[in-house]
């Protein structure tokens, strides 16, 4: 475990590294997505400025929710980014080889190989409007809430790596696989909102297929002091550590059935 | 050291029909075929060896080296190195060999080349002292100083292989398996990388198992080959036996001064011999027979050839081992034969 976190922090220096290898790149990176925020922010406010309540979630709720649904896709997008590739072109192009030479864990590898940087924005804006809707509210939270706010966030993280890892590794059958990781990944969308405005159907699919209600709604419900602990919490754990073996069975299934390409 | 035991490797493809309207077929209707990639194939090597892996492009080569190397997971039989099997304790056993894919750098594209060996330090495992000790002997060995900080991505080509074949030896591999590492370079930075693999294997008593299309590298290198072609092995054993067995073979070459003559050299029925024993092959004016010196004599071919035909100039050659496997290539000579 601490080779592991060593080899990590090593593998995030050389990717900072290489980032400033190319930093008109880097900088405009920056500055686009620093746009897609403002536009995202503005957005957001637009909305709620029409709909002050919705089912009986007030504005500020809304906004809490919001945030805390960036926090864990932040944390999975600064750590967890190169899963995309894997899906998109590293087994289609044969490059998964590099990875299956080395003596350390293949998944490990892939993941600790970039540290997307981009994520800070995601995790600045998640906290912000976290801390602005909790003051709005005037919600005085417990002692015990701060680690119940670290567990959630963790497993929350944890279910959208699960789902990148299951989705990607399909690739190692169908030699590409991102736009799958796409399809399940652009659902987590709908767990910014309160899942009683939706109808059955997707209210299901969020909760029990690809649980992406426990990385924002249901935690946060809870912390608004509005939902079961045992089940917004217990269910983000449980969702994530058995989506988390799930996919790790297909990963390791998949290096099996992994082809390489010609040279 | 090596034992492969009757490997065998199927990939399943899926036949399309040319155009979107074939690949939307083939999307719901497909056609699926078993390629036979690697068919049974066995072979051992000692420890300290440096095997040549041949065989034309397309025969399996790069598949078998990357089953050896965990990569690949056999369909079916076994391979054993160093006591591992590749698959089974890929991690344990990665650590004890060295890859080179010629055509696929290992390197860190856009970091200074002295990166990329203090990441592979940690990766690794390797300790300091070793590490310094160890990058002074590949330094000697590929000459990397000149470009160890420049970024990879700004090498030449040479200058990149010598510096992965670099890389691949840093944590002393028992094994080194090097796909192509010849592939594409010029005169003298092969004759580099063919003294480093040689000084290495020398010093360190790696075993190397090399695929080349470069006859050179074997002749210079190997001690032994084999050869696969359309996944089965076709050949294995010393090359100095693939000479003999071969070396009877001798090519006769003339140019000819009237070109109509061609028609009067019927070597198969004057000498009575087979296709196997006189292979003829003219172009225009000039002809090149190669033929089995054990049936016929060169002097019998000579006097018979100038008695028929008037030429311009002539010369005997011995067949090089160019040419025995350009003829095992070509499935001229069969297993049997060997």
């Amino acid at each position: 475990m601490g080779r592991m976190f060593r080899l990590h922090r090593i593998f995030v220096a050389q990717y900072m590294k290489n980032l400033m290898e190319y930093k008109v790149d880097f900088l405009t990176g920056a500055i686009s997505f620093l746009i897609g925020q403002i536009v995202q922010i503005a957005t957001i406010g637009i909305i709620f400025s029409q709909i002050p309540d919705l089912e009986g979630w007030g504005f500020n709720e809304i906004l809490f929710i919001y945030g805390f649904s960036l926090i864990p896709k932040g944390i999975d997008h600064l750590l967890f980014d190169n899963l995309w590739s894997v899906g998109y072109f590293i087994v289609r192009k044969g490059d998964f080889d590099k990875y299956l030479t080395r003596p350390i864990n293949s998944l490990f590898y892939v993941i600790a190989e970039k540290f997307c940087v981009d994520a800070f924005g995601e995790l600045f804006m998640g906290i912000v409007l976290i801390v602005y809707s909790l003051i709005q509210l005037k919600l005085t939270l417990t002692w015990y809430m701060i680690p119940l706010f670290i567990v959630a966030v963790v497993f929350a993280t944890l279910i959208y790596t699960a789902l990148k890892i299951g989705t990607s590794a399909i690739a190692f059958w169908t030699k590409a696989s991102g736009h799958i990781t796409h399809m399940v990944y652009m659902t987590n969308d709908f767990s910014k909102y309160p899942t009683t405005i939706y109808n059955k159907v997707v209210r299901t699919l969020i909760t029990y297929v690809i649980p992406f209600a426990f990385t924002a709604y249901y935690p946060a419900s809870y912390f608004l002091g509005k939902g079961e602990p045992l089940f917004c919490i217990g269910g983000t754990v449980i969702a994530a550590v058995v989506l988390m073996f799930i996919s790790v069975c297909i990963w390791n299934r998949g290096i099996k059935a992994y082809e390489s390409a010609g040279s | 050291m090596i034992y492969v035991n009757d490997l065998r490797k199927e990939f399943k493809k899926t036949i399309k029909e040319p155009g979107l309207k074939g690949s939307l077929k083939a999307l719901f209707k497909p056609n699926n075929e078993i390629i036979t990639a690697v068919d049974s194939i066995t072979f051992h090597v000692p420890k300290g060896e440096i095997l040549g892996f041949i065989g034309p492009n397309g025969a399996g080569k790069s598949t078998v080296i990357k089953m050896l190397t965990g990569i690949l997971t056999p369909t079916s039989g076994t391979c054993e190195i160093n006591g591992y099997i590749p698959q089974k304790n890929r991690q344990k056993y990665v650590k004890e060999i060295g890859v080179v894919f010629g055509q696929r750098t290992q390197l860190w594209w856009d970091l200074a080349l002295r990166e990329t060996y203090s990441v592979l330090k940690e990766i690794y495992d390797v300790p300091d002292a070793e590490f310094k000790s160890r990058m002074a002997f590949l330094n000697e060995v590929l000459e990397l100083d000149d470009f160890i900080s420049s970024p990879v991505r700004t090498l030449s080509l040479g200058q990149r292989m010598r510096a992965d074949i670099a890389a691949s030896l840093l944590h002393n591999p028992k094994v080194l398996f090097l796909d192509e590492p010849t592939i594409g370079l010029d005169v003298v930075v092969k004759d580099n990388i063919r003294n480093a693999i040689q000084k290495i294997n020398a010093e360190e008593g790696t075993t190397v198992i090399l695929t080349t299309h470069d006859l050179a590298d074997i002749e210079l290198l190997c001690n032994r080959i084999v050869m696969i072609d359309k996944g089965k092995k076709v050949f294995d054993g010393q090359i100095s036996e693939l000479k003999r067995e071969f070396g009877q073979m001798r090519d006769l070459h003339f140019e000819l001064t009237h070109t109509d003559d061609f028609d009067k050299l019927v070597y198969l029925e004057d000498f009575k011999v087979t296709q196997d024993d006189v292979e003829i092959k003219n172009e225009g004016a000039s002809v090149s027979v190669r033929f089995n010196s054990d049936k016929i004599s060169v002097e019998d071919m000579l006097s018979y050839t100038l008695a028929k035909v008037h030429v311009k100039d002539i010369n005997v050659k011995d067949a090089d081992i160019e040419e025995i496997i350009r003829r095992l290539y070509k499935r001229e000579v069969s297993i049997d034969e060997v």
